[in-house]
């Protein structure tokens, strides 16, 4: 699974950055970096939880071999 | 002190009128026992606008109290939009709209930009760097309380002693605002969102001139500062509103102005009444105040159900930009909602037992910070870290803090506001 940001959307609520900083850091642009896109299995249900508390819905789950649009 | 709760069928709903603001200072027994009622049989009841002189009053406005309907109006921000007005009931002028609102009544994409500039600042990793000046400033606001309390025969005010100048403090540290000007912006912001009350705006057909002043006031001061950050960069947000661009532009200079005023009036004014909204209820439930005492494990939750319970900001509007049906809800373009936090904070079917104030309470997806959407506070995470630290440290450094009469609430629907809240040290002799 790979977390996907949508950049538009994003509000740099840093809601994700605040569940697990070492996988998100709002960047110097107010627009949240993925550091480690690739979903350790370890933190799998932070992640979940990250995605699901996005204020504005800005990230989401793909799966291996969706297309990039998720 | 106890709470006694209202049984939901002795209120008459034909005689609430939402848009009294003395209904609001009245007994949060009695307001809680109405949402409930609402929730239950007019989860979106009309209302008149209330009257404000020299403003026409619009056509009404819903109002939201079930979670879900503020969740799903929160959430669809291209259907019900801000930029009409958010922080008022009444239309008010374009200019002035945005000018008070900044943000929080502008819409995207244009709301994004603007507050992308700033959110770096507000998220937990670059908060992680003043958490310990949020603790200097919280140990040497109790210092001061307790020198306060000793000069009068153990007595303070939690809002004016306790309350207001962490919030105060920490805003104007972040944006760079010297000393001898904080007296003044905490005055102004609180004018600001004073809801009108007629103690805090003496002449009641003067308002809207009354909060114009004030908040020109604090565009006089952001021009000052902002020629000097200029010149001299600093590292505080109000050099990055001066010198950030957004799409190539510097931001205008009433964007500029409007921004540091919401900077300020929402910095202070919010977290200020959590944290005495916080210490009543702790007064209230003392077996709650207890358990933190002796748990700093609680704080993470504790804190969620102080903003929880205080739910400080009332409401938020949002206004329709077509025809539509939300949860079964037709409603019609230009149509007004207003978001009642506090009544989708209390909904049981989200909340088991919502009228319990329990500092464990895990999980508490409140929306005292707003609900899902693209105008989630912007300062959370902060506000987050202060009522952390200052509960922290009240009840080791304070506890002997003793809440010995009822508040003074605010006349205001729009911000569950404490004016006085009386206490004693009793340690103090």
């Amino acid at each position: 699974m790979r977390i996907t940001v949508d950049r538009e959307l994003c509000i740099g609520s840093g809601a994700c950055e605040a569940l697990l900083p070492d996988v998100f850091e709002v960047g110097d642009d107010g627009v949240v970096t993925v550091l480690r896109p690739e979903v350790d299995p370890d933190v799998a249900d932070e992640v979940r939880d990250a995605v699901a508390q996005c204020p504005t819905g800005a990230l989401a789950l793909a799966s291996e071999g969706d297309g990039p649009a998720g | 002190m106890t709470v006694d709760a209202l049984p939901p069928a002795s209120i008459d709903l034909d005689a609430v009128d939402l848009s009294d603001r003395d209904w609001w200072a009245g007994p949060p027994a009695r307001r809680y026992a109405t949402f409930a009622r609402l929730r239950e049989e007019r989860p979106f009841a009309f209302y008149a606008e209330p009257e404000i002189p020299m403003l026409p009053s619009g056509p009404g406005y819903w109002a939201v109290t079930r979670y879900a309907d503020v969740e799903a109006i929160s959430s669809q921000p291209a259907v019900f939009c801000s930029g009409r007005g958010a922080v008022s009931i009444q239309d008010i002028p374009a200019d002035l709209n945005e000018f008070y609102g900044s943000l929080i009544s502008m819409d995207d994409p244009r709301h994004a930009k603007i507050r992308r500039i700033v959110s770096k600042t507000f998220t937990p990793r670059m908060l992680e760097r003043t958490v310990d000046s949020v603790r200097a400033v919280v140990d040497d606001v109790l210092a001061r309380a307790r020198q306060t309390a000793a000069a009068q025969g153990g007595h303070v005010d939690v809002v004016a002693d306790l309350a207001a100048p962490v919030p105060l403090r920490v805003i104007c540290d972040m944006m760079g605002i010297p000393e001898e000007h904080r007296a003044m912006v905490l005055a102004h912001s609180t004018v600001i969102l004073s809801g009108g009350d007629p103690e805090l705006i003496e002449d009641q057909e003067q308002q809207l001139t009354v909060f114009l002043q004030a908040g020109m006031e604090l565009a006089a001061l952001m021009e000052a500062l902002a020629a000097e950050r200029l010149e001299r960069p600093r590292e505080d947000l109000t050099t990055a509103l001066v010198t950030t661009d957004v799409d190539g532009e510097r931001l205008s200079h009433q964007e500029i102005a409007s921004f540091f005023i919401l900077l300020l009036v929402a910095g202070n004014e919010t977290t200020r009444n959590a944290i005495s909204q916080g210490v009543l209820a702790l007064a209230e439930h003392p077996e709650q105040r207890a358990r933190w005492a002796g748990d700093p494990g609680l704080d993470r939750t504790a804190v969620e159900e102080v903003v929880r319970w205080a739910s400080p900001v009332t409401w938020m509007r949002r206004t329709a930009t077509r025809d539509g049906e939300v949860n079964g809800h037709r409603f019609a373009e230009g149509d007004k909602f207003l978001l009642l936090y506090g009544s989708a904070n209390r909904d049981p079917a989200v909340f088991r037992d919502p009228e319990v104030f329990d500092l464990g309470r895990d999980p508490n997806p409140h929306v005292g910070f707003g609900a899902r959407g693209p105008h989630f506070c912007l300062g959370a995470h902060l506000a987050r870290r202060e009522i952390a630290v200052t509960f922290r440290a009240l009840l080791d450094q304070l506890p002997d803090l003793e809440v010995t009469a009822e508040p003074d609430r605010l006349h205001s629907s729009f911000v569950n506001g404490i004016k006085r809240l009386p206490a004693r040290l009793t340690g103090v002799r």
